[in-house]
């Protein structure tokens, strides 16, 4: 804007223009997510032709997408409440750990069928319950509670079947990973329902209104009596349900019980949810959103190893992607303090 | 508010303060005591000696650590950086060093390397914490991952340090008695950083801004810059670290530094500094890694369960944090 | 039916509150009747504010006693309040920018509209609709986002919120709190505001108005309530009261000389040591200029957000202007950083102590040499004697009670606290300080001692711009005065020992 035009203005002009430059750029980040998954579509459509413009592709991509997205979208009721949650490696393979110990399988003498896999992911809902507990009774920050809580699950999964993981000999689990519908797999479809059960908490119900209002501004919610620290105890156990479940997914798509498979899935669903738009500072964003970002890292991760890249420069990549996107959409200014 | 409470109030963050010393204090005692009753070789030179001397390249992360958490930030890459520091040390012990023909030359040139590495993470880490206001945990995530895939890039595998270069790690085995070389070296390095926190007006300003950034900032200390210097302080602890490992184990792994980011979490936390800021020494530290290293080394010797020893120290992170959180202020709101 | 004889609908009476050692309401009393505007004025720590928050639920009053329609009225927490019909508009606004205007209008009250644990979202948006223009919106879609809307819009949304809710508390009457609500509109924002308010006030309900603006609170009450100190002062019929009438009703007494100490105030030098010429943040003050003298002391009156302490953060390197130039004795600075500023030899003394002024996890001593590390060095080394041996002297020049220099702050009472705030400025050595209401929230005696405090200074040369605790305070204190409003400087008194200004003079400048 001309400085000329800036001293022409009065102080409350100058207010609602700062208002409307603010809304501008709100708009812009709005759509960025979804140009950014379609430059990159169209860079990977260019580069490697019909190797990834491909129905056996897209199909792979679902496949591939099922899982991060389930743990994405946990991660995202967390975030918007301005928190986060850095258990997901923990949590999500000690799920997988101990569905592999309580179904039936070739190490341990349990066979709880499906009330094995009701222990992984109750596992992994105490464990978010505890978090939410500590961090809001206690007042630690969560990325504390969460970080311990990340080691001492993985000493648990680790400790669960000690050292050598179980193979799921369970006769239901190990035929799932092969059924498909509409010849799209069955884990991508349990993923769907988990997406569409947390698009409707969020969209439908009062408590995913609060999860909002919460990231936006906790004083607002005490102020009409609402209870601030139990709807933040929820998110917390939501997100140790999604986490749980991933855990199982990865359990029956591996057939057995390992603690490692939650080391990969971190950055990603950090990436995936900052690129989607989901703010750091919270109030921001949600499942939707996420949905976008999913894509985004899926897309990528798939486009990079269709072309032969060094997978180990995945992980880098989605540092920097990790970096950039929460330097594009926190808050920023001289008083802005950031810990 | 009446002075009385106000007065407890000191108090008790005095009395939370030292309760973790005391702790991790009495736990040493306790455990010393416990081990060497189950196995009299336990307290035996050559088990001292390797308790010692296993505890170095952790004290000279953790004390790196140390400064961050007294700012209130943290800095969760430290274990990706110590990794490449390792994997730089030993591609330039292997290759300059070997060209150069001279062990000692090459190990040190590898430790200015590795330094000037850790310096550089430490300083983008810092710029992009402090100029771009990403928070601390969030912008040392990315860095984490970042610096965990250039490990990765530079040496997929373990590589050994090649026979002909052992002289150059070889001072990692001088011992005195039963201390060895690394071990002072890294109490010395220790001193540094004490004497850079308590006696150089950046090193004061680190408290204060831990304790109140916003204070801090109107009372004229520069915030910005004490922030990147510490993170680079950081970096450069780290990456000592790396070397030290090198030396230590004679050769690399892309993945040496994983442990240790929880192990230096511990570390700091048992050493009576505050996660939230603005309370703690690197001094403290040094009690907190003897801790650590003693558990570690005592249940490997009891042979337990390694698996154990995550769940011990994520269960005492969590214990420390908790004790050592101020919450004597109302209506903060905490994410 | 002239409003005398309608029926009371909210009474208080003699309420009072303590916050620490302030006692920021002395027994105030309102009145509200069915179908009245009453305006509520008052300078800044009048305790206005503190009222209507114990009115709204979100605090207790200490005494007093508050009847609504009748019956004895004890919020317990704003949705308390709303249930019994009072609802309050906020002067920082309680909408969730993030939501939406449907969900905003009923946040709080979702399960009216569930079903089958679905909420019905078409029905609330029909409901909104329909609440929407009760208040004559009517162009906004109850489903757009909060942060879409400008500040006129919100304050509507806000104000069919009120209403909306109060519905809940039958037939009986409501009251309708406003803080502030026109310092962001425009002239004809305000106008619809205020038939807005008409249109409450004619279906039987009450309303309160506070503003700083006293030609709208003429223009639109019916009644106007003047407060000073945390008192109430008396009430007017609009009709028979004036401008001048209520700067004289809102001033305090001026105290007597020697509670400033005036025969210490001294003549400045004519050396100018700051001038800010054209200074200017985008949409909080600008076109603002002025010098600043050696031996100095200049005061900065005016109304909260009129701009007085963003001016102070420019100055002091905490904020960058968006126009216009600083100069510190002649030379131009842009100032990156406070510790820049400090370099130059300006500091600020915080009005948040707590927040902004002191590290309490830090001892006495570290605090007094926060501001001053390098005077305390030695060949690079901070030597701890050194820092010892100023905080003993200061600690006895400024009889700061504590048990020794390693005591930590968190273990001082407020006055002490501020004293070492005091001293640590002090101790820098700087030339320029800002004092933001040095003397908030501290008890008489230290006030005494901080005025006094304040007179040495300028016989050692320096120069202060003060922002006082009161209109009082700041006339007191000062050479000369400065008044803002809304962002724009508005006049200049000079205020020697033996010819302060009046203060109605100087109120007329700031409402």
């Amino acid at each position: 804007m001309a400085a000329k035009q800036l001293a022409a203005m009065t102080i409350t002009e100058e207010f609602a223009a700062r208002v409307r430059q603010e809304g501008q750029r709100e708009r812009i980040m709005r759509y960025a997510p979804m140009l950014v998954l379609f430059g990159m579509i169209l860079f990977f459509v260019v580069v490697c032709g019909s190797a990834f413009a491909s129905v056996s592709n897209m199909v792979a991509i679902l496949n591939q997408l099922a899982i991060p997205l389930v743990v994405a979208i946990g991660l995202t009721f967390v975030i918007m409440l301005g928190g986060i949650d850095l258990s997901i490696n923990g949590t999500v393979g000690m799920s997988c750990a101990l569905l592999g110990v309580f179904v039936l399988n070739n190490r341990l003498p349990y066979d709880f069928g499906i009330f094995g896999i009701m222990i992984a992911v109750g596992a992994s809902l105490s464990v978010g319950l505890l978090i939410g507990l500590i961090h809001v009774y206690l007042k630690v920050p969560s990325f504390l509670v969460s970080f311990a809580f990340m080691y001492i699950c993985k000493g648990i999964g680790l400790l669960s079947y000690s050292g050598q993981p179980p193979t799921i000999i369970d006769p239901v689990l190990a035929e799932l990973p092969k059924v498909s519908f509409l010849g799209i797999p069955f884990i991508t479809w349990i993923a769907l329902a988990v997406l569409l059960v947390c698009i409707f908490i969020q969209e439908y119900t009062a408590f995913g209104r609060y999860i909002y209002a919460v990231g936006t501004d906790e004083t607002i919610l005490r102020a009409v009596g609402v209870s601030v620290n139990k709807v933040k105890v929820m998110v917390f156990v939501l997100a140790g349900i999604c986490f749980g479940i991933a855990g199982v997914l990865w359990g029956i798509r591996l057939g057995m019980g390992e603690v490692m498979v939650g080391d990969g899935l971190m950055f990603p669903a950090q990436a995936a949810v900052v690129v989607g738009g989901t703010s750091l500072s919270g109030g921001k964003g949600g499942v939707i959103h996420t949905i976008v970002g999913v894509l985004v890292m899926t897309v990528l991760a798939n486009g990079l190893l269709l072309m032969g890249v060094n997978p180990y420069i995945k992980t880098g990549i989605e540092g920097l992607i990790i970096l950039a996107a929460v330097a594009l959409t926190v808050a920023r200014g001289p008083k802005v303090i950031s810990k | 508010m009446s002075q009385k409470s106000v007065t407890d109030m000191g108090k008790r963050m005095r009395f939370r303060e030292n309760f973790i010393k005391y702790f991790s204090f009495s736990t040493i005692v306790i455990l010393i005591i416990f081990f060497y009753s189950r196995h009299q070789m336990f307290l035996g030179p050559a088990n001292l000696r390797t308790l010692l001397s296993d505890s170095a390249p952790l004290i000279i992360m953790a004390a790196g650590m140390t400064l961050v958490l007294l700012l209130g930030s943290i800095d969760l890459s430290m274990g990706a950086v110590c990794s490449v520091a390792n994997v730089i040390t030993v591609q330039i012990l292997n290759g300059l060093g070997a060209q150069l023909g001279s062990p000692a030359l090459g190990s040190v040139m590898a430790l200015l390397v590795a330094v000037a590495f850790g310096a550089f993470a430490g300083l983008t880490l810092g710029c992009v914490h402090v100029k771009l206001k990403v928070p601390s945990f969030i912008a040392s995530l990315g860095f984490m991952s970042l610096w965990q895939s250039v490990a990765y890039l530079i040496t997929p595998a373990p590589v050994s340090v090649a026979k002909v270069m052992w002289g150059g790690v070889d001072w990692n085995k001088i011992t005195f008695g039963v201390v060895g070389l690394p071990l002072i070296l890294a109490l010395g390095w220790v001193l540094v950083l004490y004497v850079f926190q308590s006696r150089t007006s950046f090193g004061r300003g680190l408290l204060a801004i831990g304790g109140n950034e916003r204070a801090s900032r109107i009372a004229g200390i520069p915030v910005d810059r004490t922030k990147i210097i510490v993170f680079m302080i950081t970096g450069i602890c780290a990456a000592i670290g790396g070397y030290f490992l090198a030396a230590k184990l004679r050769s690399s792994a892309p993945t040496v530094g994983v442990p240790f980011t929880l192990l230096i979490v511990a570390s700091v936390a048992l050493g009576g500094t505050a996660l939230s800021g603005g309370r703690g020494s690197v001094l403290g530290t040094v009690l907190g890694v003897f801790t650590v290293s003693i558990i570690r080394n005592g249940l490997n010797f009891m042979r337990v369960d390694a698996y154990w020893q995550d769940i011990v120290f994520g269960i005492f992170v969590l214990g420390a944090v908790t004790i050592s959180v101020d919450r004597s202020i109302r209506g903060v709101v905490i994410k | 039916m002239s409003i005398k004889e309608r029926a009371i609908c909210f009474s208080a009476k003699d309420i009072q509150k303590h916050y620490g050692a302030t006692h920021a309401l002395k027994g105030v009393d309102l009145e509200v009747r069915e179908g009245e505007i009453v305006g509520l004025v008052g300078e800044n720590g009048a305790g206005k504010s503190t009222l209507l928050k114990i009115m709204i639920g979100a605090d207790d009053p200490d005494a007093g006693h508050m009847t609504m329609n009748g019956q004895p009225y004890e919020p317990k927490n704003p949705m308390d309040a709303n249930r019994k019909g009072m609802g309050m508009v906020f002067q920082e606004q309680s909408l969730i920018v993030s939501l939406n205007v449907g969900q905003n209008l009923f946040f709080g009250y979702e399960k009216n509209f569930r079903k089958y644990g679905f909420i019905n979202w078409p029905r609330m948006y029909r409901e909104a609709q329909q609440v929407l223009e009760e208040v004559d919106v009517q162009n906004i879609n109850p489903r757009k986002k909060v942060n879409a809307l400008n500040f006129a819009t919100r304050q509507m949304i806000e104000i069919a919120k009120v209403m909306n809710v109060t519905r809940h508390a039958g037939g009986a009457k409501c009251v309708i709190l406003l803080d502030e609500p026109t310092s962001v509109l425009s002239e004809e924002e305000t106008q619809n505001l205020f038939v807005q308010m008409r249109k409450i006030a004619a279906r039987g309900h009450g309303v309160v108005f506070v503003s700083h603006r006293l030609d709208e609170v003429l223009e639109i009450t019916d009644r106007i309530y003047v407060y000073k100190d945390g008192a109430s002062v008396g009430a007017v019929e609009t009709a028979k009261a004036t401008e001048p009438m209520l700067y004289e009703m809102m001033v305090g007494r001026t105290t007597t000389s020697e509670y400033y100490q005036l025969d210490k105030q001294i003549k400045p030098s004519d050396e100018v040591v700051l001038e800010v010429k054209d200074l200017g943040l985008a949409g909080v003050f600008k076109d603002v200029n002025f010098k600043l003298h050696r031996g100095e002391v200049l005061g900065m009156c005016g109304v909260v957000g009129s701009g007085k302490e963003d001016i102070c953060e420019v100055i002091c390197g905490d904020q960058r202007p968006t126009a216009g130039e600083v100069l510190i004795r002649g030379k131009h600075t842009h100032f990156a950083s406070p510790a820049k500023a400090r370099e130059a030899g300006v500091l600020m003394i915080p009005k948040e102590r707590l927040a902004e002024g002191i590290v309490r996890t830090l001892s006495v001593e570290n605090n007094i040499a926060a501001s001053n590390q390098e005077l305390v060095s030695k060949g690079g080394f901070v030597s701890v004697a050194r820092i010892r041996a100023q905080a003993l002297r200061w600690i006895e020049r400024l009889r700061i009670k504590t048990s020794g220099p390693k005591v930590l702050l968190m273990q001082l009472s407020g006055g002490n606290q501020q004293k070492t705030v005091f001293s640590r400025v002090l101790a820098s050595e700087c030339e320029i300080l800002i004092l933001n209401h040095p003397t908030r929230g501290v008890d008489v005696g230290a006030k005494e001692e901080i005025y006094g405090l304040i007179r040495d200074m300028m016989g050692e040369g320096k120069a202060v711009i003060l922002l006082g605790d009161t209109l009082d305070e700041c006339i007191g204190m000062s050479n000369r005065v400065l008044v803002m409003k809304d962002g724009l400087m508005t006049g200049e008194f000079y205020a020697d020992a033996n010819d302060k200004p009046s203060q109605v003079d100087v109120v007329s400048l700031m409402m």
